[in-house]
Protein backbone atom coordinates (compact mmCIF):
# COMPACT_ATOMS: atom_id res chain seq x y z
CA UNK A 1 0.00 0.00 0.00
CA UNK A 2 2.88 1.99 0.88
CA UNK A 3 4.11 2.08 -2.26
CA UNK A 4 1.47 2.98 -3.77
CA UNK A 5 1.44 6.26 -2.05
CA UNK A 6 4.54 6.80 -3.09
CA UNK A 7 3.28 6.36 -6.81
CA UNK A 8 0.95 8.72 -6.16
CA UNK A 9 3.73 11.27 -4.83
CA UNK A 10 5.61 10.57 -8.14
CA UNK A 11 2.72 11.14 -10.15
CA UNK A 12 1.46 14.57 -8.19
CA UNK A 13 5.09 15.90 -8.82
CA UNK A 14 5.30 14.92 -12.16
CA UNK A 15 2.07 16.75 -13.16
CA UNK A 16 2.94 19.71 -10.61
CA UNK A 17 6.32 20.21 -12.69
CA UNK A 18 3.99 19.83 -15.96
CA UNK A 19 1.96 22.64 -14.40
CA UNK A 20 4.70 25.49 -14.13
CA UNK A 21 7.15 23.85 -16.08
CA UNK A 22 9.89 23.24 -13.51
CA UNK A 23 12.61 20.55 -14.08
CA UNK A 24 12.31 17.71 -11.81
CA UNK A 25 15.65 19.19 -10.19
CA UNK A 26 13.58 22.42 -8.84
CA UNK A 27 10.99 20.74 -7.79
CA UNK A 28 12.69 18.81 -5.32
CA UNK A 29 14.86 22.05 -4.33
CA UNK A 30 11.55 23.69 -3.44
CA UNK A 31 9.86 21.02 -1.63
CA UNK A 32 13.13 20.56 0.61
CA UNK A 33 12.32 18.11 3.55
CA UNK A 34 9.01 16.43 2.11
CA UNK A 35 11.11 16.44 -1.69
CA UNK A 36 13.30 14.05 0.40
CA UNK A 37 10.59 11.72 1.42
CA UNK A 38 9.28 11.80 -1.99
CA UNK A 39 12.45 10.85 -3.78
CA UNK A 40 12.31 7.43 -2.06
CA UNK A 41 8.84 7.07 -3.56
CA UNK A 42 10.91 8.33 -7.06
CA UNK A 43 13.90 5.93 -5.95
CA UNK A 44 11.32 2.79 -5.33
CA UNK A 45 10.27 3.16 -9.15
CA UNK A 46 12.56 1.93 -10.57
CA UNK A 47 12.60 -1.04 -8.48
CA UNK A 48 8.94 -1.51 -9.79
CA UNK A 49 9.52 -1.59 -12.93
CA UNK A 50 12.24 -4.29 -12.64
CA UNK A 51 10.03 -6.50 -10.54
CA UNK A 52 9.49 -9.48 -11.26
CA UNK A 53 6.16 -10.27 -13.14
CA UNK A 54 4.89 -12.47 -11.28
CA UNK A 55 5.29 -11.40 -7.51
CA UNK A 56 3.95 -7.36 -7.25
CA UNK A 57 2.66 -5.55 -4.61
CA UNK A 58 -1.13 -4.71 -5.56
CA UNK A 59 -4.65 -5.35 -4.89
CA UNK A 60 -5.71 -8.58 -5.67
CA UNK A 61 -8.47 -7.04 -8.12
CA UNK A 62 -5.03 -5.73 -10.15
CA UNK A 63 -2.55 -8.92 -10.02
CA UNK A 64 -5.95 -11.12 -11.66
CA UNK A 65 -6.41 -8.78 -13.79
CA UNK A 66 -2.79 -8.66 -14.81
CA UNK A 67 -2.85 -12.19 -14.80
CA UNK A 68 -5.36 -12.53 -16.56
CA UNK A 69 -6.95 -10.02 -18.49
CA UNK A 70 -10.29 -10.55 -16.93
CA UNK A 71 -11.14 -13.74 -18.69
CA UNK A 72 -13.86 -15.63 -17.45
CA UNK A 73 -13.08 -17.87 -14.43
CA UNK A 74 -15.54 -20.82 -13.65
CA UNK A 75 -16.03 -22.58 -10.60
CA UNK A 76 -13.97 -25.36 -10.13
CA UNK A 77 -15.29 -26.85 -7.11
CA UNK A 78 -16.08 -29.92 -8.61
CA UNK A 79 -12.76 -30.59 -9.66
CA UNK A 80 -9.98 -28.84 -7.74
CA UNK A 81 -9.42 -29.98 -4.28
CA UNK A 82 -8.01 -27.30 -2.19
CA UNK A 83 -6.50 -28.09 1.11
CA UNK A 84 -5.77 -25.62 3.74
CA UNK A 85 -6.06 -24.94 7.32
CA UNK A 86 -9.32 -23.33 8.86
CA UNK A 87 -7.12 -22.03 11.62
CA UNK A 88 -3.38 -20.96 10.87
CA UNK A 89 -1.71 -19.78 14.16
CA UNK A 90 1.55 -18.96 12.75
CA UNK A 91 0.86 -16.87 9.63
CA UNK A 92 4.27 -17.64 8.45
CA UNK A 93 4.09 -21.09 7.83
CA UNK A 94 0.58 -22.63 6.32
CA UNK A 95 0.61 -25.42 4.19
CA UNK A 96 -1.57 -25.45 1.16
CA UNK A 97 -2.11 -28.24 -1.24
CA UNK A 98 -3.85 -28.15 -4.43
CA UNK A 99 -4.68 -31.44 -6.26
CA UNK A 100 -7.17 -31.03 -9.62
CA UNK A 101 -9.12 -34.01 -10.89
CA UNK A 102 -8.27 -33.87 -14.66
CA UNK A 103 -6.40 -36.10 -16.91
CA UNK A 104 -3.03 -35.40 -17.72
CA UNK A 105 -2.40 -36.07 -21.40
CA UNK A 106 -0.67 -34.23 -23.87
CA UNK A 107 -3.86 -32.74 -25.69
CA UNK A 108 -5.68 -31.70 -22.39
CA UNK A 109 -3.62 -31.28 -19.17
CA UNK A 110 -3.45 -29.11 -16.19
CA UNK A 111 -1.05 -26.06 -17.16
CA UNK A 112 -0.80 -23.63 -14.69
CA UNK A 113 -2.05 -23.85 -10.85
CA UNK A 114 -1.99 -20.41 -9.33
CA UNK A 115 -2.53 -19.82 -5.42
CA UNK A 116 -3.29 -16.09 -4.89
CA UNK A 117 -3.98 -15.03 -0.56
CA UNK A 118 -5.95 -12.20 -1.15
CA UNK A 119 -4.97 -10.14 1.43
CA UNK A 120 -1.58 -10.59 1.38
CA UNK A 121 0.21 -7.41 0.06
CA UNK A 122 2.10 -9.34 -2.97
CA UNK A 123 -1.51 -11.40 -3.70
CA UNK A 124 0.64 -14.14 -6.34
CA UNK A 125 2.11 -16.89 -4.20
CA UNK A 126 3.25 -19.12 -6.66
CA UNK A 127 2.38 -20.26 -10.40
CA UNK A 128 3.17 -23.55 -10.78
CA UNK A 129 3.47 -24.79 -14.40
CA UNK A 130 3.07 -28.26 -14.89
CA UNK A 131 3.62 -30.61 -18.04
CA UNK A 132 1.76 -34.02 -19.11
CA UNK A 133 4.49 -36.44 -17.58
CA UNK A 134 3.46 -34.76 -13.83
CA UNK A 135 0.95 -37.58 -14.01
CA UNK A 136 -1.45 -36.09 -11.92
CA UNK A 137 -2.11 -31.90 -11.27
CA UNK A 138 -0.77 -31.75 -7.67
CA UNK A 139 1.21 -29.36 -5.60
CA UNK A 140 1.72 -28.60 -2.02
CA UNK A 141 3.80 -25.69 -0.70
CA UNK A 142 3.95 -23.96 2.66
CA UNK A 143 3.29 -20.05 2.21
CA UNK A 144 2.72 -17.04 4.48
CA UNK A 145 -0.11 -15.41 4.81
CA UNK A 146 -0.04 -11.61 6.51
CA UNK A 147 -4.04 -11.57 8.11
CA UNK A 148 -7.08 -13.31 7.38
CA UNK A 149 -8.85 -13.78 4.04
CA UNK A 150 -9.23 -16.12 1.15
CA UNK A 151 -6.99 -18.18 -0.16
CA UNK A 152 -7.30 -19.14 -3.96
CA UNK A 153 -6.48 -21.73 -6.46
CA UNK A 154 -6.95 -21.01 -9.82
CA UNK A 155 -6.27 -23.50 -12.38
CA UNK A 156 -5.72 -22.95 -16.07
CA UNK A 157 -5.83 -25.67 -18.21
CA UNK A 158 -3.96 -26.13 -21.07
CA UNK A 159 -7.15 -25.26 -23.38
CA UNK A 160 -7.18 -21.93 -21.68
CA UNK A 161 -10.23 -22.65 -19.54
CA UNK A 162 -9.80 -20.87 -16.18
CA UNK A 163 -11.32 -22.70 -12.61
CA UNK A 164 -11.34 -20.67 -9.85
CA UNK A 165 -11.98 -21.91 -5.96
CA UNK A 166 -11.40 -19.94 -3.21
CA UNK A 167 -11.69 -20.16 0.99
CA UNK A 168 -11.05 -18.27 3.85
CA UNK A 169 -8.60 -19.01 6.44
CA UNK A 170 -8.36 -17.76 9.66
CA UNK A 171 -4.85 -16.37 10.68
CA UNK A 172 -3.87 -15.56 14.14
CA UNK A 173 -0.50 -14.50 13.71
CA UNK A 174 0.54 -12.93 10.61
CA UNK A 175 3.71 -13.63 8.78
CA UNK A 176 4.56 -11.45 6.10
CA UNK A 177 6.48 -8.91 8.32
CA UNK A 178 6.59 -4.94 6.84
CA UNK B 1 23.21 -19.91 8.08
CA UNK B 2 25.39 -21.85 6.66
CA UNK B 3 23.14 -24.09 6.02
CA UNK B 4 21.57 -22.32 3.28
CA UNK B 5 20.87 -24.39 0.35
CA UNK B 6 20.91 -27.70 1.82
CA UNK B 7 18.12 -30.03 -0.13
CA UNK B 8 16.36 -32.55 0.90
CA UNK B 9 14.32 -34.95 -1.31
CA UNK B 10 11.33 -37.38 -0.05
CA UNK B 11 10.53 -40.23 -2.37
CA UNK B 12 8.86 -43.42 -1.56
CA UNK B 13 10.95 -46.36 -0.48
CA UNK B 14 9.02 -48.58 -3.01
CA UNK B 15 7.98 -47.14 -6.82
CA UNK B 16 6.01 -49.66 -9.21
CA UNK B 17 6.84 -48.88 -12.98
CA UNK B 18 4.04 -46.52 -13.92
CA UNK B 19 3.39 -45.09 -10.62
CA UNK B 20 2.08 -41.59 -9.65
CA UNK B 21 4.93 -40.67 -7.19
CA UNK B 22 4.11 -37.62 -4.90
CA UNK B 23 7.91 -36.38 -4.02
CA UNK B 24 8.20 -33.62 -1.32
CA UNK B 25 11.19 -31.41 -1.86
CA UNK B 26 12.65 -29.16 1.32
CA UNK B 27 15.60 -26.36 1.16
CA UNK B 28 16.81 -24.82 3.92
CA UNK B 29 16.74 -21.27 2.76
CA UNK B 30 15.36 -17.71 4.51
CA UNK B 31 13.40 -16.39 2.09
CA UNK B 32 13.84 -13.14 2.93
CA UNK B 33 10.80 -10.66 3.17
CA UNK B 34 10.11 -7.39 2.24
CA UNK B 35 11.30 -4.61 5.32
CA UNK B 36 9.79 -1.47 5.73
CA UNK B 37 11.66 1.63 7.03
CA UNK B 38 9.94 3.57 9.88
CA UNK B 39 7.46 5.92 7.96
CA UNK B 40 6.43 2.52 6.42
CA UNK B 41 8.09 3.06 3.19
CA UNK B 42 9.85 -0.72 1.54
CA UNK B 43 13.09 -0.24 1.52
CA UNK B 44 14.33 -1.16 -1.71
CA UNK B 45 17.11 -3.93 -2.27
CA UNK B 46 17.92 -7.19 -3.73
CA UNK B 47 16.03 -9.74 -1.10
CA UNK B 48 17.07 -13.07 -1.63
CA UNK B 49 14.08 -15.30 -1.69
CA UNK B 50 13.86 -18.48 -4.01
CA UNK B 51 11.98 -17.71 -7.24
CA UNK B 52 11.89 -20.73 -9.32
CA UNK B 53 12.09 -24.49 -8.72
CA UNK B 54 12.57 -26.83 -11.45
CA UNK B 55 11.99 -30.66 -11.24
CA UNK B 56 13.03 -32.64 -13.87
CA UNK B 57 12.80 -36.26 -14.64
CA UNK B 58 14.90 -38.28 -16.92
CA UNK B 59 16.02 -34.84 -18.31
CA UNK B 60 12.65 -33.49 -18.77
CA UNK B 61 10.80 -30.73 -17.39
CA UNK B 62 7.95 -32.17 -15.26
CA UNK B 63 6.94 -28.79 -12.92
CA UNK B 64 7.77 -25.54 -12.72
CA UNK B 65 7.39 -23.29 -9.51
CA UNK B 66 7.13 -19.68 -10.14
CA UNK B 67 7.41 -18.26 -6.11
CA UNK B 68 7.43 -14.92 -4.63
CA UNK B 69 8.47 -13.72 -1.65
CA UNK B 70 4.72 -15.29 0.12
CA UNK B 71 6.21 -18.29 0.61
CA UNK B 72 7.75 -19.60 4.04
CA UNK B 73 11.37 -19.79 4.97
CA UNK B 74 12.24 -23.05 4.93
CA UNK B 75 9.99 -23.56 2.09
CA UNK B 76 8.98 -27.45 1.03
CA UNK B 77 7.18 -28.40 -2.21
CA UNK B 78 5.66 -31.21 -3.33
CA UNK B 79 4.44 -32.42 -6.27
CA UNK B 80 4.02 -35.56 -8.51
CA UNK B 81 5.49 -37.29 -11.77
CA UNK B 82 4.88 -40.02 -13.34
CA UNK B 83 7.37 -42.82 -12.99
CA UNK B 84 8.11 -44.75 -16.41
CA UNK B 85 11.62 -45.73 -16.20
CA UNK B 86 14.23 -45.62 -14.15
CA UNK B 87 16.76 -42.74 -13.65
CA UNK B 88 17.14 -39.53 -11.65
CA UNK B 89 14.95 -37.30 -10.80
CA UNK B 90 16.37 -33.91 -10.16
CA UNK B 91 15.15 -30.87 -8.22
CA UNK B 92 16.58 -27.26 -8.61
CA UNK B 93 16.08 -24.21 -6.75
CA UNK B 94 17.18 -20.86 -8.00
CA UNK B 95 17.18 -17.69 -5.84
CA UNK B 96 17.50 -14.10 -6.59
CA UNK B 97 21.13 -13.44 -5.64
CA UNK B 98 21.95 -15.85 -8.76
CA UNK B 99 21.92 -18.97 -5.80
CA UNK B 100 21.37 -22.69 -7.67
CA UNK B 101 20.68 -25.60 -5.43
CA UNK B 102 19.99 -28.51 -5.91
CA UNK B 103 18.69 -32.08 -4.93
CA UNK B 104 18.83 -35.44 -7.00
CA UNK B 105 17.09 -38.88 -6.38
CA UNK B 106 17.43 -41.83 -8.31
CA UNK B 107 14.38 -43.51 -8.89
CA UNK B 108 14.53 -47.28 -8.97
CA UNK B 109 11.62 -49.51 -9.75
CA UNK B 110 11.13 -52.59 -6.69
Amino acid sequence: MEEHDGGHSVMARTSMADDHGMTRRAVLAALGAFGVAAAGGLAAAPGRAHAQALGQNESVEDALKRLFAGKPMKDGAAVIKLELPLIAENGAVVPVSVTVDSPMTPTSYVKHIYVVADKNRIPVVTRVTFAPEAGRAFMGANIRLGETGDVRAIVEQSDGTLLQVKREVKVTVGGCGG
Amino acid sequence: MSDIGKVRLRVPSSIKAGDVVQVRALVIHPMERIERDTQGKIIQKNYNYINKVIVTYLNKTVATFDTTQNVAENPFFSFTFKATDPGQLKVQFLDTTGGRYEGTADIKFS
